[in-house]
């Protein structure tokens, strides 16, 4: 490395709004203070999917609240019987009307580790998974993908949500569904 | 930008929504810049060491929730089917999965095993109540000696007799 070049400096997260979403009030107070630890500067949570579709909707009616600020990252365990689980949230977020918050990232966090929940959270837009137990390591990991690799959103007839394809293929078989030029459009914006 | 939820033009089957990237703004550089960041080591290293400091209280945390658990098994078990009988079983299914959390945060490896098996048990099975009866108490008895015996691991002569004992219970009924 030259003298002049810069090294580079770590993330700052303390503009960052991060919301949990956890019925589980020790893992509440794990992923928060893992978060404060990371230097994120505010830190939301919520026991259900309920509760926090009851605090996006009031964050983005009150966008003047100094309290109120827009969410960057959500958190969600998938699980959460009593208060609406990850599958109701995601859905919400992913159908608003509103691009700050349809476009949100969301980390599905959950100590199910089967391939049906992997491909379910996926097909129902999440951007990453986070597996239980959690160390510093996996969630720093989660975090800095968001950050550094938000995947194009696609809305398909049957899906709304990140880019389910994170590389490309190649596909030899005659059977992939064929799609025209025409009947794809790229849209280049950003979000609010 | 169209919204996805409006009724599109029926030509366009799919559309692809390339974003600036908010969230490089937020850190304060250019959404355009592709490179890729990182969190300082040391406080990933921070974040590890207070997991670990949490599992000095694990013993304690667990002690409480089995103690929680017993009692509203306690409550359950004599209970006909009914909505407090289904509230219990909610409060079990919550429990058993905290349990199963703690446990394999600070690698109680056993009795998140058997609180995983537990939950999965009262979530996905429809039994009658004398069936519900052993082998819920299987797995809380199983779950109280991995506790009062210090067993951690899955591996070793008396995790397996513990696993044999809840399947018995399982399998008589299946």
């Amino acid at each position: 490395m030259s003298l002049f070049q810069k090294k580079p400096l770590p993330y700052d997260l303390s503009n960052f709004t991060v919301l949990i979403v956890e019925d589980s009030l020790y893992m509440q107070s794990l992923m928060s203070q893992m978060l404060k630890i990371f230097g994120v500067g505010e830190i939301l949570a919520c026991d259900g999917a309920k509760e926090a579709i009851d605090l996006l909707t009031v964050t983005q009616a009150s966008k003047k609240s100094k309290y109120l600020t827009n969410i960057d990252i959500v958190l969600t365990d998938w699980l959460m019987p009593k208060g609406g689980g990850g599958d109701e949230l995601l859905t919400w977020i992913r159908s608003h009307e509103k691009d700050s918050v349809r476009f949100m990232p969301v980390i599905v966090v959950s100590g199910y580790t089967t391939e049906h929940l992997t491909s379910l959270t996926r097909d129902m837009g999440a951007n990453e998974i986070l597996v239980k137990p959690i160390s510093g390591t996996t969630l720093a990991s989660r975090i800095c993908s968001v950050i550094d690799h938000p995947r194009p959103f696609i809305k398909a007839p049957r899906y709304f949500g990140p880019d389910r394809r994170r590389q490309e293929m190649p596909y030899r078989s005659l059977d992939r569904r064929v799609i025209s030029a025409e009947e794809i459009k790229v849209e280049h914006g950003r979000t609010e | 930008m169209a919204a996805p939820n409006k009724p599109d033009d029926d030509s366009i089957k799919v559309r692809v929504y390339k974003l600036a990237n908010r969230l490089k703004a937020r850190l304060g550089s250019d959404f355009k810049n592709q490179e890729e960041g990182f969190l300082a080591p040391e406080v990933i290293e921070e974040a590890d060491k207070y997991i670990k400091t949490l599992c000095v209280d694990c013993p304690g945390t667990l002690d409480k929730n089995l103690t929680t658990l017993a009692t509203l098994w306690a409550k359950m078990k004599d209970i006909p089917e009914s909505p407090d009988r289904a509230d219990l079983t909610r409060q079990i299914f919550t429990l058993a999965h905290e349990i199963k959390d703690v446990g394999s945060m600070c690698e109680y490896e056993l009795i998140s095993y058997f609180a995983e098996s537990l939950r999965d048990y009262i979530g996905h099975t429809e039994l009658n109540i004398q069936a519900q009866v052993v082998i819920i108490q299987a797995h809380l008895d199983a779950m109280q000696i991995c506790h009062r015996q210090g067993f951690k691991k899955e591996g070793g002569p008396e995790a397996e007799e513990l696993k044999k004992m809840v399947k018995k219970a399982i399998d008589k009924y299946r």
